[in-house]
């Protein structure tokens, strides 16, 4: 995550980290390494993210 | 859920065809006619032999009671079945039977006549390898076909069928008492007019006498020459379970089937003659065999949407979702039916086809119900339209006698989404029902469908209690209803409202010709919810041909009426299935279309497909283009409009639409976006004040812009935006997921 180093979060002034960042959905726990805030642990998820792995995650589960 | 099984048990799909139900040897004619079509002379032969034994006879003296019941008998001439197993035995790459390396068994038979009955008993348990013994009294085999066949034909047949068998054949034997014969099985084919040694069919099995071991069938019993082939084929199971059971219960096969005609969609066309007397040619037998319309019961199959899109009957329907609401796999969350389950748009034709009235639907909404339930319906099928209704049944809600009255004969019902599509559908209805009948109430409320068609009783049933609170405040009045989905809830829900249509009470005077529409070919697309209501598909197209325009019929419509794709809700579950569907319902033809349902019109107009609703047309109202569609934000946003617009015009009561202080500029094609994704404009904003006010956002330093998010219910929506001087905020990107940020 190169654009990782650009990224800063707007309330600690801090460049955002790759930290395990954890999820659920559907009765489901899952975690995966994400840009965050190493103070206050604020996460960013690009589109690119959301719209590719996540959501192939999301369609399987409700399909599961 | 023994309702499963009560669901199916009359299911028709595994009837037999009318042809194979008839024929003595219940030929499976559908695979039969499948191989053929194919060209495939060789399995369609094997086909054949293995149900008629003797190939070569039966092909040459069936007397087709086939024909007698084939559905193209008056329709182009029934299937020539005779001549396509004929044309099936010429050009298969073999007749020889099938060898089987079996050891011998120590079982001994005995059967009292050569004729065919018998040696189609003793070929069948010889294959088995049984150790059997014909007793025949005259000098030669063949019995009655001597009358009816040439011999050289049959005898022919009867020695390529046992090339790979053997049995003992005693001639010039008649067997005057059975305890001569010392056999642990014996089976009477001794003919028409042949002894039956004192013994009649008993009702105990197939074939059964009251003698024990001993079975009895054939022209002795009545049958004829094709008749007495089957049974001697038949009878070597019900002898064969005997020597391994020792009981002779057989049970009889069963016959006949309970296909209808109603099920068969016939194809009218003309049989293929020979060119060559009795034997087609292998064009001539593809193409005879082409015309079968291999009868079936398949219409929920055909017809049914969600049925045909899944290529599924309703067997397989209970069976998978019974597996996903009773889970049995080991850590039980398997759910494979879930997306199934919430695509059916209740449309309700899988139970108008059915011969047998099996409603799939209602048996996928209680299915639906089970799962929400146990809450194992991903929420993010239907909680979009749960908000939109939950905004309608609020902001946007109204109840509200006429000024000066206290009570009401009529209350008018537009639903959310007539006045969510344009205010100015539900306006003009009530300036015009208040013209008529001054004391006609308003009441601006969802029907409650989305919580219905979610499987969400606790929401359906705080809805329909809340309209029945609204119904009697206003005196109980009749409903008028715009939407046959309205209607169709009230009636499912809430009967002791009665209810009427809006077009019921538009008379012929008040209906005016347009030059707009004089001679314009369109075609009345009845919306489902429309299908048990054929007076007002008549007066839909009364008042359409008033108007001027020139109606052609649709190949679906009435009580075939189907589902534009909207029923259900089902585009957030099943997006490809909604579109492909309503693609498929705007092909019907090239007209355009004059319905009387908002989502029916707003869909097929978006998928580009000119459609006027009936309003439209009655109150001269300007047509949608796809680009004047309104977005999701923006059908929120007319409901307020509408509620601001009666009160100001009926009631001069202010009704101030509260507008977010904040101004958020989004680009067009971003709009466009967030409609297709159903982000709701005022979602972002309360996103962008989220993170405005908590400071929690991301900063992209080489792009200046902010990147936070906000999880709205139970979706999280990301914005990405940035600050300017014209307006407060610019919204860049927007974005939104399922999965929920944990930390």
């Amino acid at each position: 995550m190169a654009d990782t180093e650009k990224l800063i979060c707007s309330k600690c002034n801090k460049e955002l980290e790759l930290k395990r960042t954890n999820f659920s959905y559907l009765g489901h726990s899952f975690f995966t390494d994400l840009p965050k805030c190493p103070q206050c642990g604020m996460v960013y998820l690009s589109e690119e993210f959301v719209k590719g792995r996540m959501s192939e995650v999301e369609m399987q589960l409700e399909d599961k | 859920m023994s309702y499963l099984n009560d669901l199916v048990v009359d299911c028709l799909q595994f009837e037999r065809a009318f042809c194979g139900a008839e024929c003595p040897f219940n030929i499976d004619v559908p695979d039969f006619i499948g191989k053929l079509q194919q060209g495939r002379f060789n399995a369609a032969y094997k086909t054949y032999q293995h149900a008629v034994g003797f190939p070569g006879i039966v092909s040459s003296l069936c007397h087709e009671p086939c024909k007698l019941v084939c559905p193209l008998k008056d329709n182009g001439g029934a299937i020539s079945l005779r001549l396509l197993e004929k044309a099936a035995m010429k050009y298969a790459r073999s007749t020889n039977p099938d060898q089987f390396n079996m050891p011998l068994k120590d079982k001994r038979i005995a059967i009292i006549g050569g004729g065919i009955c018998g040696l189609a008993c003793a070929l069948r348990l010889s294959t088995r390898k049984y150790d059997v013994t014909i007793f025949e009294k005259s000098d030669k085999i063949g019995g009655h076909l001597y009358d009816v066949a040439d011999s050289k034909i049959f005898l022919e047949d009867i020695e390529l069928q046992f090339s790979f068998e053997s049995y003992s054949l005693v001639l010039n034997s008649e067997i005057n008492d059975l305890k001569e014969l010392d056999f642990d099985a014996i089976f009477i084919a001794t003919g028409k007019g042949g002894s039956d040694f004192g013994l009649l069919r008993s009702n105990d099995g197939a074939y059964a006498t009251s003698a024990q071991g001993v079975f009895i069938g054939g022209s002795i019993t009545g049958a004829n020459t094709m008749q007495a082939i089957a049974q001697g084929l038949e009878v070597s199971n019900a002898i064969e379970r005997y020597l391994k059971i020792g009981k002779m219960n057989q049970p009889e096969a069963e016959k006949g089937t309970k296909l209808t005609l109603d099920a068969i969609r016939i194809i009218p066309n003309d049989a293929i003659l020979p060119a060559n007397a009795d034997l087609y040619s292998k064009e001539e037998t593809i193409a005879e065999a082409k015309r079968c319309l291999k009868c079936k019961c398949d219409a929920c199959n055909h017809y049914s949407p969600l049925l045909s899109y899944f290529d599924k009957f309703p067997r397989r329907v209970t069976e998978e979702v019974e597996i996903t609401i009773v889970p049995s796999s080991l850590d039980g969350d398997a759910s494979i039916a879930t997306r199934l389950i919430a695509t059916c748009n209740q449309c309700g034709l899988c139970k108008e086809v059915c011969p047998v009235n099996i409603d799939v639907g209602k048996f996928l909404l209680e299915s639906h119900r089970t799962m929400r339930e146990k809450d194992k319906m991903p929420w993010a099928f239907h909680e979009f339209f749960l908000r939109d209704m939950e905004f309608s049944n609020s902001d946007a809600a109204l109840t509200k006698l006429p000024e000066g009255y206290s009570k009401s004969s009529y209350f008018f019902f537009p639903g959310c989404q007539l006045g969510a599509s344009d205010p100015e559908y539900v306006l003009s209805s009530y300036r015009f029902l208040t013209s008529r009948f001054p004391d006609t109430a308003l009441m601006l409320n969802c029907c409650g469908a989305p919580a219905d068609w979610a499987g969400d009783e606790p929401i359906h049933n705080r809805t329909m209690q809340q309209i029945k609170e609204n119904w009697i405040s206003l005196g109980k009045p009749t409903a008028i209803f715009a939407c046959p989905m309205c209607k169709k809830m009230f009636q499912d829900y809430l009967p002791e409202i009665k209810g009427i249509f809006l077009y019921d009470l538009i008379e012929e005077k008040d209906i005016t010709v347009n030059n707009k529409f004089k001679e314009i070919a369109a075609s009345v697309f009845d919306p489902c919810a429309s299908r048990h209501e054929p007076e007002l598909q008549n007066s839909i197209r009364k008042m359409a041909t008033k108007v001027g325009f020139k109606l052609e019929p649709l190949p679906m419509e009435g009580k075939m009426a189907e589902c534009c794709s909207y029923g259900g809700q089902v585009a957030i579950a099943n997006p490809p299935y909604a579109r492909y569907t309503a693609q498929k319902r705007i092909a019907q033809n090239d007209n355009p279309y004059i319905t009387y349902c908002s989502n029916c019109r707003d869909i097929f107009t978006r998928e580009g497909k000119q459609t006027w609703h009936i309003l439209d047309v009655l109150f001269n109202l300007e047509q949608k283009s796809r680009e004047t569609l309104p977005s999701i934000s923006q059908r929120r946003y007319n409901r307020l409009l509408l509620r601001q617009q009666v009160l100001s015009e009926f009631w001069n009561e202010q009704f101030t639409i509260k507008n977010e202080d904040m101004v958020i500029q989004i680009p067009e094609k971003l709009k466009e976006k967030l409609n297709n994704e159903y982000i709701l404009e005022s979602d972002i904003q309360k996103v962008i004040a989220e993170c405005e006010q908590s400071g929690n956002k991301i900063y992209d330093p080489a792009k200046d812009i902010y990147t936070g998010y906000m999880q709205i219910g139970n979706m999280t929506i990301w914005a990405v935006y940035r600050t300017t001087k014209e307006a407060n905020y610019e919204l860049i990107n927007a974005y939104c997921h399922r999965m929920k940020i944990e930390d």
